[in-house]
């Protein structure tokens, strides 16, 4: 953006609509005062003049010689009082000349009179005096004139430095703007050009640009940690599934070495490979499998074929299928479930087989990391107004700043790194809780860990 | 000889599936789009009609399905599918499919499903006794007795084998036990079936008597009379 282009910048833009705003409303209280002063000097001529009147009137007989004396107290002629004769003849006073043929009678009027080669401005009244002659009282307005004069100028010059200061300003506002899109459009040209890192500049956090950059910047934070996570697991995939095939060229080409040096054990050979060979492929296209089933899950298609099951009959099915490994291994597996189901029903919409397989992977971990004389309890209940799951064991638990990361695909604690698996089972879970709408929580047992999955309140009364 | 008309529009998986099921003895003929399939099964009696979901052109899986049925044909059909979504499954049962496998699946589970599907509804559903060599199963009272010694199974154990005896003598893979027992829908990837049969077989075979129950490549199991 170059400097030319400040005029169309939205800041300039709204500078000038404020400076024409405050202009209009600089004129208006002008013009108020201006009419206000003027009016008030002009009214306090008018007053004067007309109770010089009501002295002349209340003493007609004494005319001219109140207006000798008038004469005297002026000199300056600030105030030139006449009196005329009918046909305009001067009989009296500092006022020589008729100003009018005929002025008006009983209100004020303004006139202007030759002095010194100035034509000065004066105000004015007329009235008649017994028996016909005409009597004219006026002031010089001169100064009122020279007033109002200096009040228009000083609006005008006012009017010179808003605009002036004002543009001024809205161009040093227009200015800051085009400095600051252009640092914020130059960031996320870098951050389009593939650099991640970079983030919006920020200007002391308050204004409105500052939070629109920390909007984009926490944006930017997460789509930083997924791509982050993205490269994980493509690098998580291609190091699980490297093993297992290293393992199955390695058997293969193991059978046709021995094959070779005695063609008569080549036939065991090649069925023991063939055995190997399947399970490797097996365990690898679980593994995608697993990959695949987490992402129809996480596609939520499935909500279609939602129907109210209990969470709590589940619950007790997965406790019983996998009793028998629990028994094998020494572990106790308990199911517990302390309401009659009558009495505070533990269903919800979703997908009973999907519940089943993520209850069932969250009591496989269980009896996997439980050593034996442990104890793993399936706990279905209703409380507080929401429906929930446990499954608690007494294994070694799981670290706490690990809780959110377990959750992630092919994440597996480091000392479990051993054991067989494929840091997949809890991904499954967590997808499956969120299509159900259901919170994943992991909590310490002390010893051990428990895995809670609840919902909001029981929606028996839905259906 | 049984007769099996794959209906599958993808040529390398229709010849993976015709070449698992001559593997096992039955005699293939393939179909790659919907108007073929039911112009084959309405010309020629087939055994079974192994039928994929998805089919380009006019006519899909479900579509098929149901032209099949409006012209009574009505042999076994297993509805074979990339989407393993509940409704999908429902919906496919519902248009008139007895079985649905989704891909992809061992040739075993395929082979061995399609075998359950003849086999149905051969007799044995209305007796109330079921006998192979020497195991005896009283479908009534859910009592088990081998060589006439009553064998004391937990209700889970009595399920698993119930079906293996209605069955008896054809392979029955993992899965197929895991749907049609716990009633769930999906391929537990343990070996949480292997230790309840590993108990059933236990129980069963007590007292040194031979062994019934065979386990057949790692994913199936078998129940015969002892040798």
């Amino acid at each position: 953006m170059r400097l030319s282009e400040i005029p169309r910048t939205t800041s300039f833009r709204l500078s000038v609509l404020f400076l024409a705003l405050f202009g209009c409303a600089s004129l208006a209280l002008f013009a108020f005062i201006y009419w206000q002063t003027s009016g008030y000097l002009t009214s306090s001529v008018d007053e004067r003049l007309e109770r010089d009147a009501q002295g002349y009137l209340s003493n007609p007989g004494e005319t001219i010689a109140r207006l000798r004396k008038h004469v005297e107290l002026d000199p300056q002629n600030v105030h030139p009082f006449g009196l005329f004769a009918p046909d305009g003849r001067h009989i009296a006073g500092n006022l020589t000349t008729l100003p009018r043929l005929s002025p008006p009678l009983g209100r004020p009027f303004e006139f202007r009179l030759e002095d010194g080669g100035r034509l000065l401005p004066y105000r004015a009244f007329a009235l008649r005096m017994p028996p016909d002659e005409l009597l004219v009282l006026s002031e010089s307005i001169y100064e009122t004139e020279e007033l109002r004069e200096l009040l228009r100028n000083a609006m005008a010059w006012g009017g010179v430095f808003l605009l002036v200061v004002g543009l001024a300003g809205a161009g040093i506002t227009g200015l800051g703007a085009v400095r600051r899109i252009n640092a914020v459009t130059g960031a996320i040209e870098r951050v389009v050009t593939g650099d991640l890192s970079g983030r919006l500049p920020m200007n002391r956090g308050a204004g409105d640009l500052d939070r629109l950059s920390l909007l984009v910047n926490r944006m930017l934070d997460d789509i930083e940690r997924l791509m982050g996570e993205v490269k994980g697991v493509a690098d998580d995939i291609a190091h699980d599934l490297r093993t297992p095939l290293t393992r199955l060229l390695a058997g293969l080409e193991r059978a046709r070495r021995r094959s070779e040096a005695s063609p008569a054990a080549a036939a065991a050979e090649y069925e023991r490979a063939v055995e190997e060979a399947i399970r490797e492929t097996r365990d690898v296209l679980g593994t995608f499998n697993a990959l695949l089933r987490i992402a129809e899950v996480e596609d939520s298609a499935r909500r279609a074929g939602f129907a109210r099951v209990d969470l709590g009959i589940i619950a007790a099915d997965v406790a019983e299928f996998q009793a028998p490994v629990a028994e094998e291994k020494g572990v106790a597996l308990e199911f517990e479930r302390p309401q009659p189901p009558l009495e505070a029903p533990l269903t919800l919409l979703g997908d009973p087989s999907l519940l089943f397989e993520a209850i069932g992977n969250l009591v496989e971990n269980a009896i996997k990391f439980t050593p034996s004389g442990g104890r793993i309890v399936v706990r279905a209940f209703a409380a507080k107004g929401r429906i929930a799951v446990w499954v608690s064991d007494t294994g070694p638990g799981i670290p706490e700043h690990e809780r959110d990361a377990v959750l992630r695909r092919f994440h597996r604690l480091e000392k479990s790194r051993h054991t067989p698996g494929s840091g997949l089972g809890l991904s499954l879970v967590a997808a499956v809780a969120r299509l159900h709408g259901l919170d994943l929580k992991i909590e310490g047992a002390n010893p051990g860990c428990r895995v809670i999955l609840s919902a909001g309140a029981p929606t028996a009364a839905a259906s | 000889m049984a007769r099996v008309l794959v209906v599958e529009d993808d040529p390398p998986t229709a010849a993976e599936i015709s070449a698992a099921l001559k593997d096992h003895g039955f005699e293939v003929e393939c179909a790659a789009t919907g108007g073929e399939a039911v112009a084959r099964a309405a010309a020629t009696h087939f055994s079974a009609i192994v039928l994929d979901r998805m089919l380009p052109g006019d006519l899909d899986g479900l579509e098929v399905l149901a032209a099949l049925r409006g012209r009574g044909i009505d042999c076994p059909v297993l509805i074979l599918s990339a989407l393993s979504a509940v409704d999908e499954r429902v919906r496919g049962l519902r248009a008139g499919g007895d079985d649905y496998l989704t891909k992809p699946f061992e040739s075993l589970e395929l082979t061995a499903r399609i075998e359950v599907l003849l086999r149905r509804g051969a007799g044995e559903e209305r007796a109330t006794r079921l006998k192979v060599g020497d195991l005896e199963v009283d479908l009534i009272s859910r009592r088990v007795w081998r060589a006439a010694a009553s064998v004391e199974l937990l209700p889970r154990e009595y399920q698993l084998l119930e079906y293996l005896m209605r069955h008896a003598g054809q392979v029955i893979t993992r899965t197929m036990l895991f749907e049609h027992v716990w009633q769930y829908r999906y391929e537990p990837r343990t070996n949480v079936i292997d230790v309840h049969m590993g108990k059933l077989r236990r129980k069963l075979d007590e007292g040194g008597r031979p062994p019934m129950i065979r386990t057949v490549r790692g994913s199936g199991y078998v129940l015969r009379a002892a040798e």
